[in-house]
């Protein structure tokens, strides 16, 4: 049971997850998406072993964010009109704006907990071998992918290098923001040079390997939907269809 | 221009969307504090930082799709890296693609000057804001709050994009690097160190 949405087809969790999102687009009442992320949020109780605090510690700029489109939407909302429900600092809120407000700020909360689901349940090999296998990205694409993944660490170390080497020479280190954005260049330049010596290397090492690019349908490592992705599926679909229709009751 | 990608182009598209996706990631933790003071605007100025890698890997490979498949790969990426944002950031970053790509298309991929790559930034702006105005609900904001939102995303776009976008690809080009691609085969690349 609380293995379930990590051992969940990759691809099937994508497609659902944005699927999601894209309905949650058109419902401007508060109470589907805050019935949503209830929902999501007892799917990943329930369902999955994950790392509370630091989900906790991830979701806290979105609850930022949640705050900022909450106040955003009561001061610049659509003229919609309605009753007036109250006044602040002389601006006049509506009930509709305030129940756009709301509803706004739910669906930041209910994105970023689909989005956290995901990432925190998803192993990110499995899933570009999910896409290329089900969802019939090209091999060169998927693998291509791979190769920047893997390249990860080794570009964070070359980051450092360049700025301890930097530093050697005697740039000192950037203090305000505006020197700190005018100084990436100086970065990003030998950073990018050196991406585009490895990614050559990298594309003679495989090719060099055999590695042709065409497409297969024989993998190393086979990724599979079982019937297990079609329950899961379905309990995503019956929440995302339940907290659109108690929104629309509820809205009304 | 119907030539097939070589791999060590996906590759270096790949490698970019790493570069890029690893300022992204800082891009979006500095946006997050702004936007929970000023709300959604707070990412508007900034948008171009996102469209970068489409301009600077087209002005380098110069092969239809060179816009659209370094914004998919370095979307793919940042989910792999484990971006918040989650696996929504797939869908924006094909849809950013394909606003840049779009400017490059119009002009049947034979111009990669400032002023196309500024249409690019702006292509991409626009898409990504049309996106945007779906998903995150913009249609709840008064319609000139939201214009000026747009206004300065386009700008964003042109700017930081494109006139970013296009300095990069110079100073890469002075370092040497990028022999063997298609920005060092043109007249433009007598520059080359």
């Amino acid at each position: 049971m609380r293995r379930l949405l990590h051992d969940m087809n990759p691809s099937v969790k994508f497609i659902i997850v944005t699927v999601s999102m894209l309905t949650m687009a058109f419902f401007f009442n508060p109470w589907t998406p805050l019935l949503f992320w209830l929902g999501i949020l007892a799917m990943q109780l329930t369902m999955s072993r994950i790392n509370w605090k630091l989900w906790t510690l991830m979701m806290l700029p979105f609850t930022l964010g949640a705050a900022g489109y909450l106040w955003t939407t009561l001061v610049f909302g659509a003229d919609t009109g309605g009753e007036v429900v109250g006044s602040f600092a002389g601006i006049e809120v509506t009930d509709k704006q305030w129940a756009h407000a709301w509803s706004l700020t739910f669906r930041v909360m209910a994105f970023s907990t689909l989005s956290l689901l995901f990432a925190f349940t998803t192993n990110p090999v499995t899933f570009v071998m999910s896409l290329m296998q089900q969802l019939k990205i090209p091999p060169k694409i998927a693998y291509g992918t791979m190769v920047g993944y893997q390249f990860l660490p080794v570009l964070k170390d070359e980051l450092n290098q360049i700025r301890q080497a930097q530093r050697l020479r005697g740039i000192g280190r950037d203090r305000h923001w505006g020197q700190r954005i005018a100084g990436t260049r100086r970065l990003l330049i030998p950073m990018l040079a050196g991406a585009v010596r490895k990614a050559e290397r990298a594309a003679f090492a495989m090719e060099a390997r055999g590695f042709t690019g065409e497409r297969r349908k024989e993998f190393y490592q086979p990724v599979h939907i079982c019937s297990r992705d079609y329950v899961l599926a379905g309990i995503f679909l019956m929440v995302l269809a339940a907290s659109c229709a108690g929104g629309v009751l509820l809205g009304n | 221009m119907r030539q097939p990608w070589k791999l060590k182009e996906v590759v270096l598209a790949s490698l970019f969307g790493v570069v890029f996706g690893i300022v992204y990631l800082v891009a979006v933790h500095f946006g997050n504090i702004w936007a929970g003071l000023i709300g959604p605007i707070a990412y508007e100025w900034m948008f171009g930082i996102w469209f970068i890698v489409s301009i600077l890997s087209m002005a380098i490979i110069r092969k239809p799709g060179a816009a659209l498949l370094p914004e998919t790969l370095a979307a793919i990426i940042e989910v792999m890296i484990g971006n918040a944002v989650g696996p929504r950031l797939i869908l924006t970053g094909v849809i950013q693609g394909l606003g840049a790509e779009a400017a490059f298309a119009a002009t049947r991929y034979r111009h990669f000057n400032l002023a196309v790559m500024m249409l690019a930034g702006a292509g991409a702006a626009v898409f990504s804001f049309v996106y945007g105005y779906f998903v995150s609900g913009y249609a709840a904001l008064d319609p000139s709050f939201v214009l000026l939102m747009f206004t300065l995303r386009v700008l964003s776009g042109a700017i930081i994009a494109g006139i970013g976008g296009k300095y990069m690809a110079d100073g890469l080009l002075a370092t040497g690097a990028l022999r063997g691609y298609a920005i060092s085969r043109t007249k433009q690349g007598g520059a080359r160190a």
